[in-house]
């Protein structure tokens, strides 16, 4: 038994890394965890798997460490295969070629509609304004399915959104996706957060739970949330970040601090 | 067309004929030298109600020199397309220039907030993609393209798309209007006197703003020779026709990067973004803009040769960016 101390954040990066599969293509938001994620994988497990990002680097191979201001930065696009433009990259993903796309949001329901736009009041006067959707509609539009990282709190899962930035399941209905003009059979995979790890049903498009952090009980992650998910039997067991993981995001990936100076500190004995 | 939805968002209503005559009228196609200074590219070519484009950000390759420009000749009322933009748009609306975003994604903090709790700001949703798929519309001179996202969002509800019946396979597919920005600004590496320019590196949409804007202001790194130009053509980004100012600005990027040349100053962001969480922006902008008379006087001035010498030798990358 050893004490371990991560950010909520960290723990995120790490569950992701660990889903990446070299034989895929992946877009990602850009310059922040989730791209951490892909950049862990491929310094770790998956040195050859190749992402876009939404400016227009395919497949680069960034230098590490990263500079402070990474976005858009030549180290973060080291070594692409090709450097392209916004039009060229979401046609990639609109064409297909995408498996899955990263990204991080704000608030989502349970049908993994998501908000990156405002939180409080309404929409002309809103308590707290966002950045908006940035590049997350077309990835959570056109990749065959989106993993989506968050904190576990009641305040982002939410029955309704307060303003739906980029598409989930919709209203969850057969089809809801296609009527509105999305390429068929897409849509959100998995949501990860530091508590809790969530899929969707096939059939309904609900949130269902599917594993828990191995230092929380069901009934803790359940007080997070604002709907009820539906629970997978049985339920899993999230891994927490290991130290080589902890050690490379913050040395070599994340040397600006990122993920430590906006995360929650947890500390588990595991 | 059967239109099964509209988005309720305002938008310039595109109308290619009226482009193309302007085109016509306004735009040289004699390859003449184009070299002027920032403050005349910006007093002839940016006028106050402008709906305005811009290439990449503050963090890297963003024309910054000239939004500075902007903010010292006081333009104002500007419209401005916020695509992959980060603290641009809050620099413009700190310095008083823009009255209504188009929202891709941009940095929000105290400035955005008070701007739009005070009713200065108006802002119109859409996405990254949906602005540059805009721009590339406005591109090829159509009307509109169809598109595989942004429907089903409030998004949508909130911009000036339309979910239609598409003709040839029956399908609902969502369309957006074609933008033809009234000026665009394109940071490069090198171009030469007639506008001839060289990008090297990734770009958000530099050849749709280009072809899309009427009025083009390129700012760039260095001026290299048309036989330069001529001897490698594959490496030309956007032909001189296109260009209306060609404004030499070495560290034209700062304080973002230009990838290949100069890393970021991050002490100079981390200053504008201390200023705005203190609320003491105008004082940036007075050391920054306002007290100096050109990007060339901010440089020696205020940034210095011993700091741009570190920034350009901590770009250790140079593979690919020339």
């Amino acid at each position: 038994m050893t004490e371990l101390t991560f950010t909520d954040l960290e723990q995120n990066i790490c569950t992701i890394a660990n889903m990446i599969e070299e034989d895929k293509l992946y877009f990602v938001q850009m310059a922040g965890p989730p791209l951490f994620a892909i950049l862990l994988a491929k310094r770790m497990r998956t040195p050859e798997v190749g992402f876009l990002v939404e400016e227009g680097a395919i497949a680069p191979s960034p230098s590490f460490p990263l500079p402070r201001m990474m976005l858009g930065a030549a180290r973060s696009h080291y070594r692409s295969v090709a450097w392209e433009g916004m039009n060229i990259v979401d046609a990639h993903a609109a064409l297909g070629y995408v498996d899955w796309g990263i990204l991080s949001a704000v608030q989502i329901d349970k049908f993994g509609n998501f908000n990156s736009t405002f939180l409080g009041k309404d929409y002309d006067h809103p308590d707290r304004r966002f950045g908006g959707p940035g590049g997350a509609n077309e990835i959570a539009s056109c990749c065959w399915g989106t993993i989506i990282m968050t904190k576990l709190e009641k305040r982002k899962f939410v029955e309704r959104v307060d303003f739906v930035s980029s598409p989930g399941y919709i209203d969850g209905s057969p089809g809801a996706r296609e009527k509105v003009g999305l390429p068929a059979n897409t849509g959100p995979y998995r949501v990860v957060t530091e508590r809790a790890l969530f899929g969707f049903d096939e059939k309904t498009h609900m949130m269902r739970l599917d594993a828990i952090a191995p230092w929380i009980t069901l009934d803790e992650v359940l007080e997070r949330m604002d709907f009820k998910p539906l629970i997978a039997e049985p339920l899993g067991v999230m891994l927490p970040p290991t130290e080589e993981e902890l050690t490379i995001i913050r040395a070599e990936i994340d040397p600006g601090g990122y993920t430590l100076n906006r995360g929650e500190w947890l500390t588990v004995t595991v | 067309m059967q239109v099964l939805a509209s988005g309720t968002g305002e938008f310039k209503p595109p109308n290619p004929d009226e482009m193309r005559s302007w085109v016509r009228e306004h735009k040289v196609r004699a390859p003449v030298d184009k070299v002027m200074t920032e403050h005349e590219a910006v007093s002839r070519f940016v006028d106050d109600g402008d709906y305005m484009a811009y290439d990449m950000n503050i963090a890297a390759r963003g024309p910054v020199s000239l939004y500075r420009e902007i903010i010292r000749q006081k333009k104002r009322d500007l419209w401005i397309a916020a695509k992959f933009s980060w603290a641009d748009t809050t620099l413009l609306v700190a310095g008083g220039c823009v009255n209504k975003v188009d929202v891709g994604w941009m940095e929000t903090g105290a400035i955005i907030n008070n701007a739009l709790r005070e009713d200065r700001l108006k802002f119109i949703e859409w996405t990254n993609g949906a602005l540059s798929y805009r721009l590339l519309a406005g591109a090829l001179g159509v009307p509109f393209l169809p598109m595989r996202y942004v429907g089903g969002t409030d998004v949508f509800e909130k911009s000036g798309a339309k979910l239609v019946e598409d003709p040839y396979t029956g399908q609902p597919i969502v369309l957006v209007p074609a933008l033809n920005p009234d000026v665009g600004l394109i940071h490069v590496h090198e171009c030469d006197a007639f506008g001839n320019a060289r990008i090297y590196g990734a770009g958000v949409a530099p050849r749709e703003i280009a072809m899309a804007s009427r009025k083009l202001i390129i700012s760039t790194e260095q001026i290299i020779g048309n036989d330069e130009i001529r001897r490698n053509p594959q490496r030309t980004t956007i032909p001189y026709y296109l260009v209306d100012a060609v404004v030499l600005a070495p560290f034209g990027g700062y304080p973002g990067s230009v990838p290949g040349r100069y890393v970021a100053d991050a002490e100079n962001i981390l200053e504008f973004a201390f200023a705005q969480i203190q609320g003491t922006l105008d004082q940036y902008l007075e050391k920054y803009i306002f007290s100096v008379a050109s990007h060339e006087e901010m440089l020696d001035k205020r940034v210095g040769a011993a700091k741009l010498l570190r920034l350009t030798q901590e770009e250790t990358v140079r593979e690919g960016y020339q």
